[in-house]
């Protein structure tokens, strides 16, 4: 029992240890959205096929919206040293304030996503009025 | 017979090594192969997978000890009965990961070690915390039930579990044409790991390649297309109690929703099936990107 109570916490040391490790050596990188070309084929590869038509980069480069022809739309995210796409369905809860525009998907693991649209994210919060069911 | 030592815990120091040892070639070659949170949530996936095994391991192997009073046989501790148990266990392995990736009941235990977009030897030890939930320890039975003892048994899984640590890296190209022929290797299990549409659902092996090349499942690593890795509907976030049990709760939110005629099928189906066709299966999206890529052969 003893025996495994130090196995156990060695375990835990150890585990905290690495973490820390790839932290020092600056493992990681900085993930960003370069261009729409990008974040388009990040939405093609992540959804299987999404053929986006249109999109929007966050100032900083860290999130995108994309629409296809059909005005469905997609979020993109940053998360580590890559990205995660979802497809964004009604009913949204979203919020539009000047530049920014805040998408919550309702998932448990994802909080809400802010993106700096400058002066495109009027634009695209009336795009997501508008999207279809499905 | 009863025990044998367990040879995990010989390794666990040769893993952390290692792991140190990329860790340090990706900050000169590819910082971005390793994520500081990533590694973490890995990290703590098998802190807690040992802490269950603890726990709750006694009682797969009482459960083993009953199948074996039911044997049709009692195979000798023989060196060369470790090898055929080895071998044997090594089939038993394929045949449940097949399972845990074609039956969404035993996907939802499996499917932790696949949640990182990461490839690397801290993914290795991304392992479940809900094994002997799930019932995945009935693979390893027949084994018992021809004669093997459970302790054999257990010894060489262990034996399969460590070889499985270092194919879990992109430091190492592809391996000699005669080993790739025949073990399981980084470049054929990079492969397993990957969500493009061409590397879903093959190479299921643990250490022997051969019973993917005999089943059908075999896919080659190409180099026109770079693996990425993760799940076919990535995780979200980092967060560990989400990461662990999150397939459980899609789960029984699908059951409670689902009428009575599809609950079962939530179960015992494939990943991504749904009852009113909204959601896609592996086999659907890689059977799109085949239909759009005739030519290319995904053998």
């Amino acid at each position: 029992m003893v025996a495994q109570l130090i196995q156990v916490g060695a375990s835990l040391i150890a585990i905290l240890a690495l973490a820390w490790f790839a932290k020092w050596l600056g493992l990681g990188g900085d993930a960003r959205i370069t261009d729409t070309d990008h974040a388009k084929r990040i939405a093609f590869d992540t959804l299987y096929g999404f053929q986006a038509v249109d999109a929007a980069i966050d100032r900083a480069g860290y999130s995108a919206l994309v629409k296809d022809g059909a005005n469905r739309h997609a979020l993109i995210f940053k998360l580590g040293a890559h990205f995660v796409a979802r497809m964004v369905y009604p009913p949204i809860e979203g919020r539009l304030d000047q530049k920014f525009l805040t998408i919550d998907l309702n998932e448990a693991d994802i909080a809400p996503v802010t993106l700096n649209l400058g002066e495109d994210a009027q634009y695209w919060a009336a795009g997501l009025r508008h999207i279809p069911n499905g | 017979m009863d025990k044998f030592p367990n040879p995990i815990d010989y390794a666990v120091p040769a893993f952390v090594a290692l792991i140190l040892i990329e860790m340090i070639i990706a900050k000169y070659r590819a910082p971005r192969r390793y994520e500081p949170k990533d590694t973490l949530t890995s990290l703590a996936f098998g802190f807690g997978s040992s802490i269950a095994g603890l726990l709750v391991g006694g009682m797969a192997y009482s459960i083993a000890m009953a199948g074996y009073e039911y044997r049709i046989m009692t195979v000798p501790p023989l060196w060369w009965v470790f090898i055929l148990c080895f071998v044997l266990d090594d089939f038993a392995y394929y045949v449940f990961h097949r399972a845990a990736h074609q039956v969404r009941w035993f996907w939802a235990s499996h499917v932790n070690h696949h949640s990182s977009q990461h490839y690397n030897l801290s993914t290795a030890l991304r392992q479940t915390w809900t094994g002997f939930f799930s019932i995945s320890f009935i693979f390893r039975l027949p084994l018992v039930l021809i004669g093997f003892h459970p302790a054999m048994v257990l010894f060489v899984g262990a034996i399969n579990l460590i070889y499985q640590f270092w194919i879990h890296t992109e430091v190492i190209g592809r391996m000699p044409r005669w080993f790739e022929a025949v073990m399981n290797t980084p470049s054929h299990h990079r492969v397993h790991h990957g969500v493009n549409p061409r590397y879903l659902d093959c190479n299921y092996a643990g250490v022997f390649i051969i019973w993917d090349r005999m089943f059908g499942t075999f896919t080659r690593e190409e180099e026109a297309e770079p693996v990425r890795y993760g799940i076919v509907k990535q995780l979200g976030g980092f967060n560990l109690l989400w990461s662990v049990f999150h397939e459980w709760i899609g789960i029984f939110t699908d059951l409670w929703r689902a009428p009575w005629r599809a609950k079962l099928n939530y179960l015992i189906k494939p990943p991504g099936w749904s009852h009113d066709g909204s959601r896609d299966t592996s086999q659907m999206i890689k059977a799109r990107w085949e239909a759009l890529h005739p030519t290319q052969e995904p053998k």
